[in-house]
């Protein structure tokens, strides 16, 4: 496709990614989930449902697996965020593509928050409010010395332009 | 008003009156077993009993009615002292007001009161509501007020200039009122309502065929629902007046209990224009309207008109955005493809982005133009699903204070969008740096 009509193409500098430790985050996740959908083949292999019924839930099973793995990865590939000299840009999403352009006189708050797996594995999301509700803006899978500095920066250049009102 | 007083001495009567109703259903279900044994009338003890139920509430409320007391202090600040057990001693800055409302709920208008609601601009709980003074009472509390933060507002702000605000109380300009006759016509025929009453009329016609219970009552839920709303709407929007007065646009509504509220024209963050389908022939249009402030507040006004011919309802649009030309937008209209992704409205979206506002139009049966000021959009978004992609289509949103109103243009051409998005963005950052 013509690289001007692709309106997620990246800015002058390009987008940061994000650590692929949110890959590793995510798939823990997954096989978590995926400790219980064994537990219920193992239930299924003590009914006396026939043989095939077992092989087609551990066929099925293991592609939705596979599948999913591959989906996080691409998933966590597609995360990006630039910081231009007036606004944040954040990109993401697949199947469905999301960009978000928060001017930094708009913001109202900025947080960091990292769950418990989230700091075993050293990851931590920034997330950005504004007085809309609908802003969404939140990079995911940061390491936490980048994402510290990413809020201070973010607070620091919101102060900046909303203090010269 | 620099004295602490109490309000109206008849407030614990009409706090207490909700509890009446409660009081008597309460009674009739312990009371029929009391009947039986006793012989006394059932009337007669539910009578008795409400009225006992009653005093003990209006008691309570008078003791707490006796601890409340409100007063302005010397720093210019409304101050309400409350509480029974537990004292609380709240404080408005009121160089920060955002609004004074006189409202009269049923009751209290039956004991000739009102109830004054005090906002200031802040997060969280940050007003003061004063149940209930008399009309003369509240009408020259709410004139102090008002006096009170525009002198301190001017002496905090060094804006001399703030449009109208200095000149002398002057009456109010009605601008637009709705009659009775065209509110009943525009509920009826609002999109869903006059769906569902269609599906009604079918639904019995069906039934009267086949004679079955459930489409009986299928059709109670279909005929029900359509018709419970028109009669809440009617009852809110009943009078509906909007006048020009020294702070604002003022709102007056109501058929049980009239709302009277006043708009900021600085705070209307974002609106929608809408016309329903079957309004068009009238050229009727209802404006939405999404004004920032406390977000749970049950008379924060979300209703510029509820029905209005739409050269009016323009005319009220330019009270609150003044250089704004709703009929000279150029839209960038979505793209032909728009088609197989929308096929009933493609031809109506689209975005339109001017000096002062952002816009956006959409929808088919009913039709929605929205605008909101470069300096109150938050943050622009541009989203592509997979069907979009492959028509090379994109949509814009601006995302704006929460209320009624928000802006999508879905499904423009791709190439379109990111240039749109920009252009936004840099017009979303200098208006806010003119202010």
């Amino acid at each position: 496709m013509d690289p001007a009509a692709d309106a997620f193409a990246p800015p002058a500098a390009g987008w940061t990614p994000v650590s692929s430790r949110l890959a590793t985050a995510r798939r823990i996740t997954l096989a978590l989930a995926y400790v219980v959908v064994a537990a219920a083949g193992v239930v299924l292999a003590w009914t006396p449902l026939p043989r095939g019924w077992l092989i087609g839930y551990a066929v099925a099973a293991l592609s939705i697996l596979v599948w999913a793995w591959w989906v996080i990865g691409r998933r966590v590939r597609s995360f990006g965020f630039a910081e231009r000299d007036d606004d944040l840009l954040v990109v993401s999403g697949v199947l469905i593509r999301r960009l978000v352009i928060v001017p930094y006189g708009r913001m109202q708050m900025v947080d960091l928050r990292a769950g418990p797996l989230d700091r075993r594995l050293g990851i931590a999301t920034v997330q950005l409010h504004t007085a809309a509700a609908t802003t969404d803006a939140a990079i995911p899978g940061l390491l936490p010395a980048d994402a510290a500095a990413l809020r201070d920066r973010l607070a620091a250049r919101g102060e900046e332009r909303t203090s010269g009102l | 008003m620099t004295q602490p007083r109490r309000t109206n001495p008849l407030s614990p009567l009409v706090q207490a009156a909700p509890a009446l109703p409660a009081v008597a259903l309460f009674l009739i279900g312990p009371g029929a077993g009391v009947v039986e044994r006793s012989g006394v009338p059932l009337a007669v003890l539910v009578v008795a009993g409400a009225v006992l139920g009653y005093a003990v509430f209006v008691g309570v409320a008078w003791l707490a009615w006796w601890r409340r007391t409100f007063w302005i202090d010397a720093d210019g600040d409304l101050r309400l002292d409350s509480g029974l057990l537990q004292r609380s001693a709240r404080r408005l800055q009121l160089s920060r007001l955002q609004s004074v409302d006189i409202v009269s709920p049923f009751v209290a208008r039956l004991a000739g009161l009102v109830e004054v609601r005090v906002e200031v601009a802040g997060a969280g709980d940050s007003r003061i509501l004063l149940r209930y003074l008399t009309r003369a009472e509240a009408d020259e509390l709410r004139g102090h007020i008002l006096e009170l933060a525009r002198r301190e507002g001017e002496a905090e702000s060094a804006q001399p200039d703030r449009g109208g605000l200095a000149d002398p109380p002057g009456p109010a300009e009605v601008l637009a009122a709705v009659p009775a006759g065209r509110l009943v016509a525009g509920l009826l025929l609002r999109s869903v309502t006059a769906g569902m009453l269609i599906a009604t009329v079918l639904l019995l016609v069906v039934t009267a065929f086949t004679q079955g219970p459930a489409g009986i009552l299928l059709a109670l839920v279909t005929g029900g629902l359509p018709i419970l709303s028109v009669v809440t709407e009617f009852l809110a929007n009943y009078g509906f007046r909007i006048a020009r007065v020294r702070e604002g646009l003022r709102i007056q509504r109501g058929l049980l209990s009239t709302q009277s509220r006043t708009i900021p024209p600085d705070r209307v963050h974002a609106l929608s224009i809408i016309s329903p389908l079957l309004w068009r022939r009238w050229d009727w249009v209802r404006v939405s309207v999404t004004i920032a402030g406390v977000e749970d507040d049950d008379v924060r006004p979300d209703v510029l008109i509820p029905v209005a011919p739409r050269a009016q309802a323009l005319r009220l649009i330019a009270e609150v955005l003044p250089d704004v030309d709703v009929d000279a937008l150029a839209f960038v209209s979505a793209p032909a493809p728009a088609r197989w992704r929308s096929p009933l409205a493609w031809r109506l979206l689209a975005c339109a982005i001017t000096p002062q506002v952002i816009a956006t139009r959409s929808g088919r049966l009913t039709r929605r133009t929205s605008l909101a000021p470069h300096a109150r959009v938050q943050s622009v978004r541009v989203t592509q699903g997979p069907w979009e992609r492959s028509l090379g289509l994109a949509s814009l949103h601006a995302d704006v204070a929460p209320g009624p109103v928000s802006l999508t243009a879905r499904h423009l051409a791709e190439g379109q969008v990111r240039p749109l998005a920009q252009e936004e963005t840099d017009l979303m950052r200098r208006a806010r740096l003119l202010r």
